[in-house]
């Protein structure tokens, strides 16, 4: 299909080759008729190649330095994200912590502490039930118990000894 | 590594590949620099800028999906940024100006970001030593963007559309109208 206008965006694509097959055909019957556009289209291709060309006349830095400072701005922006990530580590921590207490706090079981003598009277009670309670003064005296066997079995040991510390005296 | 395909060194960038992201960076340091530099006008901000698009193209690479083409992918990003760095700028100088003294019904806030040219058409004057830097300067910035990709990387013009973000039919024009202006003014320069 021939175009009736002057498909001057699309010269560029064609010349390069970019455009799909239909529009490429369009415009190819285009410039078969178009002095002015085929003029063009050769002008911007001139243009196009001699911009290609001098590309490198546009500033550019020292790579090696860039490529080093650009490694430098990495790190430090992942040693100040580790950071960052490991404050909020520590503070979702610290907070978790807290939370827990918290919740402990208020979901445990109240006991009311019972008065002096409900104590009293549970410690008489439970040593009904607990034979060593109930002879506690002497439960609480057991290293004598330990002295008692050493007591117990004094007349086992060798009276030697004795006869001895006795004939000096 | 060097032979590798953009698409891989990609996906090895994303398995955090130290040398599949120097290859990359080797690659394409020039181009994204001349990119940022096209948007930007200025040698340090072009600099600062696509060292972030390779910051950013580290932390991300994961996020490329394979749709596109990587240079169409990662050209985005540093357009992306220019236009960031653009809207900071514009919010910084807007700040410098309202602590000066503005005239009574001027418009506080931020302006729309836009690629006509600004400033940095005055930096790139300032800093052009070459004729096609001096030829640049007189292109709006989507009609350097759309140039450079079209004659560095051959991109088409969907693709050009894709980085810039408009329709096929505008990235054709911008390709059109910045070359027939570079065609003028480097005729003139000779």
């Amino acid at each position: 299909m021939k175009m009736d206008v002057h498909p001057q965006p699309a010269l560029v694509p064609y010349v390069r080759g970019q455009l799909g097959s239909d529009e490429s055909e369009a415009v190819r019957l285009h410039l078969e008729g178009c002095a002015a556009c085929r003029a063009e289209a050769a002008s911007l291709l001139a243009t196009l190649e001699e911009v290609s060309a001098r590309i490198q006349e546009l500033p550019q830095p020292e790579w090696i330095a860039y490529r080093s400072e650009l490694r430098r701005k990495l790190d430090a922006r992942h040693f100040s994200r580790r950071r960052w990530i490991f404050g909020l580590a520590s503070l979702t921590a610290a907070g978790a912590a807290v939370a827990a207490t918290l919740l402990l706090v208020v979901r445990s079981p109240t006991h009311p502490v019972p008065p002096v003598e409900e104590l009293a009277l549970e410690q008489q009670l439970g040593s009904n039930d607990l034979g060593l309670l109930r002879n506690y003064p002497v439960v609480e005296r057991l290293d004598l118990l330990e002295n008692y066997d050493v007591i117990e079995h004094l007349n086992e040991l060798s009276p030697a000894p004795r006869e001895q510390h006795d004939s000096r005296s | 590594m060097a032979e590798l395909p953009d698409e891989e060194l990609c996906s090895r960038v994303a398995a955090r590949d130290n040398s599949a992201f120097e290859a990359l960076v080797e690659r394409y340091q020039a181009r994204a620099y001349r990119l940022a530099y096209s948007v930007l006008g200025s040698e340090a901000d072009a600099r600062d800028v696509s060292q972030d698009a390779f910051i950013k193209l580290f932390e991300s690479a994961g996020k490329f999906g394979g749709r596109s083409q990587f240079s169409t992918w990662f050209y985005r990003i540093v357009v992306n940024l220019c236009i960031d760095y653009k809207r900071r700028q514009r919010w910084w100088s807007k700040i410098v100006r309202l602590r000066g003294s503005l005239p009574e019904g001027d418009e506080a806030g931020v302006e729309p970001v836009s690629f006509e040219p600004g400033p940095e058409a005055e930096a790139m004057r300032h800093e052009t030593s070459t004729q096609l830097a001096a030829a640049f300067v007189h292109l709006s910035p989507n009609q350097r963007v759309a140039v450079l990709l079209q004659v560095q990387d051959g991109l088409s013009s969907r693709e050009i559309a894709e980085v810039l973000s408009c329709s096929e039919s505008t990235a054709r024009v911008h390709v059109h109208r910045g070359l027939a202006a570079l065609r003028k003014l480097l005729k003139k320069g000779e």
